[in-house]
């Protein structure tokens, strides 16, 4: 994501770490700040969380198991900053480590169904209007609108909750843009010039698929990976609000949210902050994803104007593409 | 163009023939054999005698090979019945039938207050690009996107119906009801429109007949209502279509929270009692009801699109 940015001050020897890491720090900010304002707020949120999830059991004030019963459902004070639950616990403290387990789970998530999409998408796009294809766009089409929720009930239903089923069932659903996406992209650039002259010049098809193919696509794709992650986290969150995500002991924002929502006549800003925490995680990924996007749209449209556009793009697109 | 649907009709089928069997599975790999499960819930007594669960096993024909037990089984989920439910032994098809209707009155309700927000929204933000409404609507639908309806929804409660108590908290008995779960269900597919429709705005503004309307003399509200929010609105019916079949299963989180008998909850409580039929109808019925409309959608995108027929013709 952050592309090298080649200043005379990275050929100098760094003479000590904390020189490079403070250089290393300017340069990130200096690429964030030419970026789209959409990502590097998105960015800036989301490395904030992620960090404090990272090292939530160095930077918890308290064990977010350790109940304190003389302190129930208190209000925030400078001793809980976010108060105390039902049982005395630190809401702060269990924000920080339930927050891993939803992270973690919809990064799974995004990383296995991106990959498994583009793969599937790559290559219905080379057997284009075959059979393979035909079915697999079907059910493409079939899932896409089919509910996450529902699916992943249906399959918790069958093996029972844990990490692993939660990340398999929402895959089932969340490859599907994907394909749809890397198909059509690729359709567009399988007509592309250079494509015939690399097929002309006797370049193997993974040659081409690697060499042209992938990096033609992976910046839109990455941009609806961040755009479909803010998704996949409300999702986890609901199974879990549910009682099918995360199994006690264990506990995760929808979790804590449901529990919560047992007193939120007597403590509203214990059912609060595990929601806001999941909606400004959510928010920030949307964000980035909405940067990226915006960006790839402008960066073609620049190419766009400095050559004549070619007519016969949109050539490969049905009314289903 | 008439080939093109008949294929994806086909192949729609053949899905649908391929969750049927999926179904119809679900109790041979859960758990005990189905003989076992059923007696379970009749006599609710885990201690029975064989002899009695080998007698109903050939009285339900589940001995039969799983082929003719299968097409049986098809045949009576074609005419809508799934059998008993486990729990209060009335027909599936009754529970299915109450939940539908709950579920479609919702997700209607939802989804037209989505497209009544969305489409001036969408067609504001596309008149200007970038501009100072269209950045800020844009922002508006990312955190539209970002709010989990689970949180969005208690919160609601609270306010309106706890504080104010000016709407229900919860049931479903009357029309006030409809409204804290219809926001809530509406935010998401609010933000989608939008973006959907100032997307297809823009296109649609940057085509000829636009600028021929407008040198004619046409006034631009004119234009845009008439040539403008009219040809755009095509990807939204579409996406309109999509939402409502995600929407009548989809509402799991909303309906569990307001206690609405719709088909989530069904679905929800089915999965918690391990009750098997429920969950086989339920599916079937949702999934052919997303195949139908998928259909549905694919007629009317032909129908309302003459663009479609003719350049599949010369293509």
């Amino acid at each position: 994501m952050l592309q090298p940015n080649p200043t005379p001050a990275m050929v100098r020897p760094r003479s000590n770490t904390a020189r490079g890491l403070r250089k290393m720090i300017r340069q990130t900010l200096y690429i964030l700040g030419t970026r789209h304002w959409s990502f590097t707020a998105g960015v800036s949120i989301f490395l904030a969380v992620i960090c404090a999830l990272i090292l939530a059991p160095w930077i918890a004030p308290y064990d977010p198991d350790a109940q304190e019963l003389l302190h129930r459902l208190s209000v925030p004070s400078s001793r809980y900053w976010l108060g105390t639950d039902q049982l005395g616990r630190d809401v702060l403290s269990r924000l920080l480590i339930g927050g891993r387990f939803s992270v973690s789970v919809a990064a799974m998530v995004m990383v296995i169904s991106a990959t498994f999409g583009t793969i599937v998408g790559v290559i219905c796009a080379r057997r284009a209007g075959g059979m393979v294809d035909e079915v697999i766009m079907r059910t493409v089409d079939l899932l896409i609108a089919f509910p996450d929720v529902l699916v992943a009930l249906v399959i918790i239903a069958l093996i029972g909750p844990g990490s692993m089923t939660l990340i398999l069932s929402l895959t089932v659903v969340a490859w599907t843009p994907f394909a749809r996406m890397a198909r059509s992209l690729t359709l567009e650039i399988n007509s592309k010039d250079y494509i015939t002259a690399a097929e002309v010049l006797g370049c193997s098809r993974f040659f081409i698929v690697f060499r042209h193919v992938i990096p033609n696509v992976y910046r839109p794709l990455s941009a609806l990976t961040f755009l479909r992650f803010s998704h996949k986290l409300i999702t986890v969150g609901a199974l879990s609000f549910l009682g099918l995500g995360v199994q006690p002991p264990k506990s995760d924002w929808g979790a804590m949210l449901a529990d919560a929502l047992r007193f939120v006549d007597r403590a509203p800003l214990l059912a609060f902050a595990p929601g806001f925490a999941i909606f400004i995680t959510a928010l920030a990924v949307t964000l980035i994803g909405q940067g990226l996007e915006i960006e790839d749209k402008s960066k073609k449209a620049k190419e766009k104007s400095y050559k004549d556009v070619e007519p016969s793009a949109k050539v490969m697109k049905g009314p289903n593409s | 163009m008439l080939k093109f649907l008949f294929r994806r009709l086909v192949i729609l089928f053949a899905a649908l023939l391929v969750v049927s069997i999926l179904a119809f599975l679900i109790p041979y790999v859960s758990g005990p054999e189905p003989a076992q499960m059923i007696m379970h819930a009749r006599v609710s007594d885990l201690a029975v005698d064989p002899d009695t669960i080998a007698a109903l096993r050939v009285q339900l024909g589940l001995d039969r090979p799983l082929a003719v037990q299968y097409l049986d089984w098809l045949g009576n989920a074609i005419r809508g019945d799934f059998g008993f439910t486990f729990t209060d032994r009335l027909p599936v098809s009754v529970h299915i039938k109450y939940a539908f209707v709950v579920s479609i009155t919702l997700a209607l309700s939802a989804l037209i207050l989505a497209l009544v927000v969305a489409l001036p929204l969408g067609a504001i933000a596309a008149l200007k690009p970038a501009g100072k409404f269209d950045n800020a609507i844009t922002f508006l639908t990312q955190i539209l996107v970002a709010i989990p309806e689970y949180w969005l929804a208690p919160m609601a409660t609270l306010v309106f119906a706890v504080y104010l108590q000016w709407l229900p908290s919860a049931g479903w008995t009357g029309p006030e009801h409809v409204i804290l779960p219809a926001l809530a269900l509406a935010l998401r597919p609010m933000a989608y429109f939008t973006r959907v429709m100032r997307a297809s705005m823009i296109d649609v503004l940057e085509a000829p007949y636009i600028t021929a309307a407008l040198s004619r003399g046409l006034g631009l509200g004119q234009t845009i209502w008439r040539h403008g929010v009219r040809n755009a609105m095509t990807p939204v019916i579409t996406l309109f279509a999509m939402w409502l079949s995600g929407l009548i299963g989809g509402a799991v989180v909303i309906e569990v929270i307001f206690s609405i008998p719709g088909m989530g909850r069904l679905l929800y409580e089915a999965v918690v009692n391990k009750d098997l039929p429920v969950i086989q109808g339920t599916i079937m019925c949702l999934v052919s009801f997303a195949v139908l409309m998928s259909t549905i959608t694919d007629f009317i995108y032909v129908l309302i699109n003459p663009a479609v027929r003719i350049k599949d013709a010369s293509a």
